[in-house]
């Protein structure tokens, strides 16, 4: 039971990246839908349908973020620290705001980024708006970086 | 900081000079036309140009649509965006529109295009055809029987499943004995049969009965289809080895053309599209008998210029100018210094403001540049982005300027994260230390190193939020401003100062412990007559005292929103901290592949090149939209709606060609 703690810190960790990661991917997913059908209209307008669609994608790097700082605290690739389960639980606690947070508004955003790109098959000119849209979702996603960077920061081991 | 003056003129010309006029105009590119209200006659033969433009212009794009695929455009379309284009003068351009007859090649297009889709139909044919005879191959008779048949004998083709076609050739056998049951050779997998039914005359209407019944579907073959299998098989593959040649005659004859016209046509395409929007002009200009009143919006300063110009053709102009009046809703040209500049895309990309207002451009510019680089916040990035627009600028030295301003806006970007990159010790993430190689830059890095965003992030985010905090209120600033130029005094001190003393002063207070006593004390005076303020104005125009202390306290509980606006700077260290980590992960990775017997290294290359160029794409993205929002969201908030309209002057616009035009 020794590892125990370990384990724990790692879910964390795993759920941080996993989670994220799918945020993203359906993000990414459901605003890349929306890009073809606009570019099967008018495939001049890649560049701008391009920009949109990687928008969701940020939150799976800030789930990676976390996942690297907790294998930096846990010294993963050296030899790992052998922590207490109250530790670990508190490194997994501190993964919970990017994974939840990130997860969801990777799809919201995915969600407004698509709308955003028929905004801009429609009107063009509008496109410095319709990229502040997605933008403004993502400051959850944020929130939650440094939520959980802090928190992972303020635990001390060993 | 500015909006340039504009002045509204009427134009008062004689007919005989209208072509001359309207051509100047267009040339300055300085005068946008206010369209005429007035629904009365239209300056003479106006009407019968445009329909003349239009004409020319319906040939033009289904030149582009017949012709753009066969056509190998010399110039790339990057170039061309980039401003790699022939130049022209107006006067070749009407030449080669002399020389054209684009009805005439339109025609021979369509022909030509005619053709080639009868001819591909036909092939669609024959290929059908041939497909129904390679399944039957092996039917001994001639294929005239299932056309006309013979004076006794008829026959039928028709595919059914191959359980359904020993179900016929039973029925059939049980019917009568003087019908031949033919059924084509084919593989075990085919779940289809291909049967051919010869039958005698007489009995057309029972067989045929028959083969309804047992699911036959009848497939019919053209009458000219008459020999036998083999021979039929090998007259349609000549006739398609023929029509194949015939294709490529053809694809080889729209190529030609098509190389052969279309510089021309795309200099004609710019050519009509700027006489159309010519004549546009005119044809939104009032007329009365001879005479001709264009209005327009001008640049103070482009108007003695056009002036002197407009006077040279004759004596019959005539100038009005004025300055706008509160009726009028003047379109809005921004002007600033050479720094400012690049940033005016952003204001633009946003919305510009409305004419006379303030122009946000430079109050947003030294943040903007600031917040890219915090974001970004690599040196190795910010000289790799820095290289390909240096490269990009000595490529292209006819760029067009709105390209050219927005591609400063980056390079002014590098600038700002190059800088930060060095006094946070980031290049390509922990390049430096990763690589004993690099060691040699080591005491470089350390002596310009001020603060770790790795291991220090608090101080990132106390800075974050403290420009955030300078940010925000530099904006209550520029409003303060603004009301006091306006003289609107109550709005600028009861709106405006009051949250910069509130807000200020709440941070003094709560940042006790850090700061000596005296800043404790001038806080507390500064949050109490602020939000004593704030109180104030929200209910100054209430009578009615408790919607006077209703009001007062809902405004003092707008200070909420300060807190979520300050918190949001939170995300400069986390996409600084995103650059850097993702950088060192990919020197990581590079290490550990290199660790790969014999062929580490060069995976090592690769993986550390595709990684830099990806995370550069992903953070160069991620820094420009958020530097961008927090100018948008927190900071046009505080003091600029936009809601103006960009001012489009009557110009050359062109997509193929530089037109310019020497009278």
């Amino acid at each position: 039971m020794e590892l125990l703690g370990l384990a724990l810190a790692l879910l964390g960790a795993a759920l941080a990246g996993g989670l994220a990661g799918v945020g993203s991917a359906i993000g990414t997913g459901i605003a890349g839908e929306s890009a073809a059908g606009v570019m099967s209209e008018d495939p001049g307008k890649f560049a701008k349908c391009l920009m949109l669609q990687v928008l969701p994608g940020t939150q799976g790097f800030y789930g990676f973020i976390i996942v690297f700082m907790v294998i930096n605290k846990l010294q993963l690739y050296s030899t790992p620290l052998i922590i207490s389960w109250t530790q670990g639980l508190m490194i997994f606690a501190a993964c919970m705001p990017v994974a939840l947070a990130c997860w969801v508004s990777g799809i919201f955003q995915g969600k407004t980024s698509a709308a955003a790109i028929q905004m801009i098959s429609k009107k063009p000119e509008a496109s410095g708006k319709a990229l502040i849209l997605p933008a403004i979702v993502e400051t959850y996603a944020v929130l939650s970086l440094v939520t959980s960077m802090f928190l992972l920061l303020g635990i001390q081991l060993g | 900081m500015g909006v340039a003056e504009l002045k509204k003129v009427e134009l008062y010309y004689h007919k005989s000079v209208q072509e001359n006029v309207a051509r100047i105009l267009q040339r300055s590119g300085a005068c946008q036309i206010i369209e005429s209200e007035e629904t009365g006659p239209r300056p003479a033969e106006v009407d019968a140009r445009l329909t003349t433009c239009e004409e020319q212009e319906t040939h033009i794009r289904y030149l582009f649509r017949a012709l753009g695929s066969h056509y190998k455009d010399p110039v790339s379309s990057i170039d061309r965006l980039l401003g790699e284009k022939p130049s022209l003068s107006l006067e070749e351009l009407a030449q080669i529109a002399q020389e054209t007859d684009l009805k005439e090649l339109a025609s021979s297009v369509k022909t030509t295009e005619t053709k080639l889709n009868e001819l591909r139909i036909e092939t669609a044919q024959l290929k059908t055809n041939a497909g129904i005879l390679s399944k039957i191959r092996g039917f001994p008779h001639p294929l005239s029987v299932l056309g006309e048949g013979t004076r006794t004998l008829k026959g039928v083709l028709g595919t059914l499943s191959t359980a359904q076609a020993n179900t016929l050739k039973e029925d059939l056998a049980a019917y009568s004995d003087d019908t031949e049951f033919f059924v084509a050779p084919r593989n075990s997998k085919d779940k289809e049969a291909w049967v051919v039914i010869l039958y005698a005359r007489a009995r057309e209407q029972e067989v045929l009965e028959l083969c309804v019944r047992d699911g036959m579907t009848i497939v019919e073959l053209p009458p000219s289809i008459s020999g036998t299998v083999a021979r039929e098989s090998a007259k349609i593959s000549d006739r398609l080895a023929e029509h194949e040649r015939q294709e490529s005659q053809l694809l080889g004859d729209l190529a030609q053309t098509a190389d052969e016209w279309m510089p021309a046509v795309q200099g004609l395409s710019d050519y009509w599209g700027i006489l159309h929007d010519r004549y546009h002009a005119l044809a939104a200009s009032d007329a009365t008998g001879s005479t001709t009143r264009t209005r327009f919006w001008i640049p103070t300063e482009a108007l003695p210029n056009l002036q002197k110009q407009v006077e040279a053709v004759g004596p019959a102009v005539a100038f009005a100018v004025s300055d706008p009046t509160k009726e009028d809703h003047p379109p809005t040209l921004l002007k600033n210094n050479a720094f400012n500049r690049p940033v005016e895309a952003l204001t633009n990309l946003y919305s510009p403001p409305v004419y006379g207002h303030l122009d946000p451009t430079s109050p947003m510019a030294p943040f903007f540049f600031l917040f890219f680089g915090m974001c970004l916040g690599d040196a190795g990035y910010a000289v790799v982005m820095a290289s390909i627009l240096w490269l990009l600028f000595r490529k292209y030295r006819k760029m067009p300027a709105s390209t050219k301003n927005f591609m400063r806006l980056f390079y002014a970007g590098a600038v700002a994260t190059f800088l930060y990159g060095l006094v946070t010790g980031s290049f390509f993430g922990d390049f430096i230390d990763a690589f004993p190689f690099m060691a040699f830059l080591r005491p470089l890095k350390e002596a310009l190193l001020i603060v770790d965003p790795l291991k220090n992030p608090v101080a990132i985010l106390g800075l974050s939020l403290l420009l955030g905090v300078v940010h925000l209120m530099f904006g209550l600033s520029v409003a303060a401003y603004d009301e006091f130029r306006k003289s609107n005094y109550a709005d600028a001190v009861g709106g405006k100062i009051s949250w910069i003393l509130f807000v200020v002063g709440i941070l003094f207070v709560g940042g006790g412990s850090m700061l000596p006593l005296f800043f404790y004390v001038i806080g507390i005076g500064m949050a109490v007559a602020g939000a004593g303020l704030i109180f104030w104005y929200a209910g100054r125009e209430e009578k009615n005292i408790f919607l006077k202390v209703g009001l007062g306290l809902y405004a003092l509980y707008g200070s909420t929103a300060y807190l979520g606006d300050i918190l949001s700077y939170s995300r400069l260290l986390a996409l600084g901290l995103g650059s850097a980590v993702i950088g060192s992960v990919i020197n990581l990775l590079g290490k550990m592949i290199a660790g790969v017997p014999f062929v580490g290294w060069v995976l090592a290359i690769f993986v550390i090149l595709g990684g830099h160029v990806f995370s550069l794409a992903i953070n160069l993205l991620g820094a420009f939209v958020h530097a961008m929002r927090l100018q948008y969201v927190e900071f046009f908030s505080k003091f600029y709606s936009g809601d103006g309209a960009a001012f489009s002057p009557l110009t050359f616009q062109t997509q193929y060609v530089d037109v310019f035009d020497e009278i």
